[in-house]
């Protein structure tokens, strides 16, 4: 009986064992495979700081009225996109060592991260280039509309932020894969509407102003040489130059 | 010469200037070039086909690809250089004034007076040019001390000698964007010292299509001039007060009525103050703001921006572009409504005066950039300390 039970428990320490040194390369393979991600993943953080530093990426950013200008403490775009690639790094060497390890469900769900974390990250830069992208646009339509004299040039400007912003958005959910079909069907009907809303309250606002612009254009002759020429001027009666 | 786009070619106008040069000025030879802007900068002789002509070598014009007047300066000097002349006129294609002998004033401070450059100076009715009274005129004499009336003519006169030392300019290789601008060549002569005059060449040659868009004129002369501030820093926080320079030719202003919409004006200047909120308060002082809100309050015909508060405005809008607050295309427009504000002030001023009067007035203008400017070295230094 005891002669049993402890050759038993030999074969079952055996197996054990057996089963322990047929993981454990995998389990140290993974260990590596993790050390060597985190090391890439600093190396990849001051990369991507050092390229950012640059490109001037704080600097356009807040030239570009995205960002307020710098405080002390604040976290600065070029670090948050470096943080960015350093835990995307992170993650995915850390689900690529799991699956070394040759556990099913572990595997399986790593490789399902795996396919989607590319076209969430994909879809975090479009979303990122398009809200930098929306404020600059925004910005350049305000002061071109103040320039021309539209009066209502602060609800053009919020108007061509949003346009940006809903096609964006739409690019970024489509990239990344969530509810495609209703998306688009909605981005679509938005943005038709938008414009639409636009080309009817710019075309009634400006009829005047393109009606004056055509006119001058149309009547307008050149100046004779010789001829001091005041008769060509601005749309203010000034010559700037 | 340029292709200034006037009426006649320049063929024509390259001919008629040899014609009447052609027993020499003052004993000296002329010769007469034509500068044709394609995509490199050529100087031929009118009379030979263009396809034959000589190419300016690269490197030596501002960047190649930079279009207009600006990038025949490069291949200007580079002939003045290479021909040994004693004296180069970099001139517009047409529309000079008949009335005066032009040519000989531009060239005759650098012949007979020792002169290095020599900066054209039109006459123009009160409301002509008016970037270059509300702004560059002020700036640039308050900046460097010299007293010169259009530092942004579009022509320009110089010595041998200077066009050898701007050849060699390191700037051509550095930054060929900006070299060779109007901007750049007066920062430069001002800031090393050199002998300028300036010389009365009667009206105003230039195209005038599209000088009427305010927006586009405070780009596109505003911009390098204070891209020129940030270079020549060590030089103009020395300079104090300012100097009359050696002028030849008669002075003087077109007479007109002055007469414009200012109701207009105000209009842009109080939608501007509403809508552009955001970004000028990230260039002026709330002081500044408040006091250019109360300004805008008054009836169209009583409105007028304080000469000191508009020295201070352009001054911070520099020291905004140098530290590149707002992206500088968009600050330099975003400009122009405080401009137009200006302007319709200054228009209901010199509406009662007449032209001498009216350049007095233009004088106090300046002397208060000249008072401002220690406000101006001081956000310079310290420009964080008046940031909201």
């Amino acid at each position: 009986m005891w002669q049993e039970t402890r050759t038993i428990f030999l074969e079952s320490v055996a197996d054990v064992l057996r089963a322990a040194a047929r993981v454990l390369p995998s389990v140290f393979a993974m260990l590596l495979f993790f050390v060597i991600t985190v090391v890439a993943a600093f190396f990849v953080r001051w990369f991507v700081g050092r390229l950012c530093q640059r490109l001037g990426l704080d600097r356009r950013l807040r030239e570009w009225g995205v960002t307020a200008p710098s405080a002390p403490g604040r976290l600065s775009p070029s670090r948050l996109v470096a943080l960015l690639a350093f835990w995307a790094v992170l993650v995915a060497g850390t689900l690529f060592a799991l699956t070394i390890v040759n556990a099913p469900v572990l595997a399986a769900g790593a490789a399902q991260i795996e396919g989607y974390l590319p076209r969430a990250l994909v879809a975090l830069v479009i979303l990122g280039i398009g809200l930098a992208g929306a404020k600059y646009v925004e910005r350049s339509v305000l002061i071109g509309a103040v320039n021309v004299g539209f009066q209502s040039a602060g609800m053009a400007a919020l108007a061509a932020r949003w346009l940006i912003l809903v096609f964006v958005a739409a690019v970024a959910l489509e990239q990344a894969g969530v509810g495609s079909t209703v998306v688009m069907l909605a981005f679509g009907i938005l943005f038709g509407g938008i414009v639409l809303a636009l080309a009817i309250a710019i075309g009634l606002g400006t009829k005047d102003l393109v009606a004056r612009s055509l006119g001058r254009r149309f009547e307008q002759e050149p100046p004779q040489e010789g001829e001091h020429p005041t008769a060509v001027s601005g749309e203010d009666g000034m010559q700037h130059f | 010469m340029v292709d200034g786009g006037g009426a006649s070619s320049p063929g024509n106008f390259a001919a008629a200037l040899r014609e009447g040069f052609a027993d020499g000025l003052d004993g000296r030879a002329v010769t007469v070039l034509q500068a044709v802007a394609t995509p490199e900068m050529v100087l031929a002789d009118p009379d030979q086909n263009l396809q034959a002509a000589r190419r300016v070598p690269e490197g030596n014009l501002a960047g190649g690809g930079v279009a207009g007047d600006r990038s025949a300066l490069g291949a200007f000097l580079r002939e003045v250089d290479g021909r040994g002349a004693a004296a180069g006129a970099l001139v517009m294609g047409a529309g000079h004034d008949k009335g005066v002998d032009w040519l000989r004033l531009f060239l005759s401070p650098i012949l007979e007076n020792g002169a290095e450059f020599v900066c054209p100076t039109y006459r123009r009715a009160r409301l002509e040019g008016l970037v270059g009274t509300a702004i560059l005129y002020p700036l640039t004499r308050a900046l460097y001390g010299q007293r010169l009336r259009q530092p942004a003519g579009g022509e320009t006169a110089v010595s041998l000698e200077l066009a050898r030392h701007l050849l060699a300019d390191p700037d051509w290789q550095r930054d060929p964007q900006h070299a060779g601008s109007d901007a750049w060549l007066v920062a430069k002569v001002l800031a090393q010292g050199r002998r300028v005059s300036q010389a009365w060449l009667g009206h105003w040659p230039g195209d005038p299509s599209g000088s009427g868009d305010a927006s586009h004129a405070l780009a596109r002369l505003v911009g390098p001039v204070f891209l020129e501030m940030e270079r020549h820093v060590d030089r103009w926080q020395r300079v104090e007060g300012s100097v009359r320079v050696p002028t030849v030719g008669e002075p003087g202003a077109i007479e007109d009525s002055a007469h414009v919409d200012v109701g207009k004006l105000v209009a842009r200047f109080q939608l501007g103050l509403r809508e552009l909120d955001a970004i000028w308060g990230l260039v002026l002082p709330p002081i500044t703001l408040l006091a250019l809100r109360r300004a805008a309050a008054a009836s169209p015909e009583a409105i007028r921006i304080d000469d000191a508060l508009w020295a201070r405005v352009v001054y911070d809008f520099a020291v905004a572009h140098a530290m590149r607050v707002v992206e500088r295309g968009q600050l330099l427009r975003s400009m122009t409504p405080l401009y137009l504000g200006w302007v319709a002030g200054f228009a209901n001023e010199v509406r009662k005066l007449d032209g001498p009067a009216s350049e007095a007035r233009v004088e106090v203008l300046c002397a208060a950039f000249e008072s401002e400017k220690r406000y101006l070295i001081s956000r310079w230094r310290w420009p964080d300390s008046f940031n909201p």
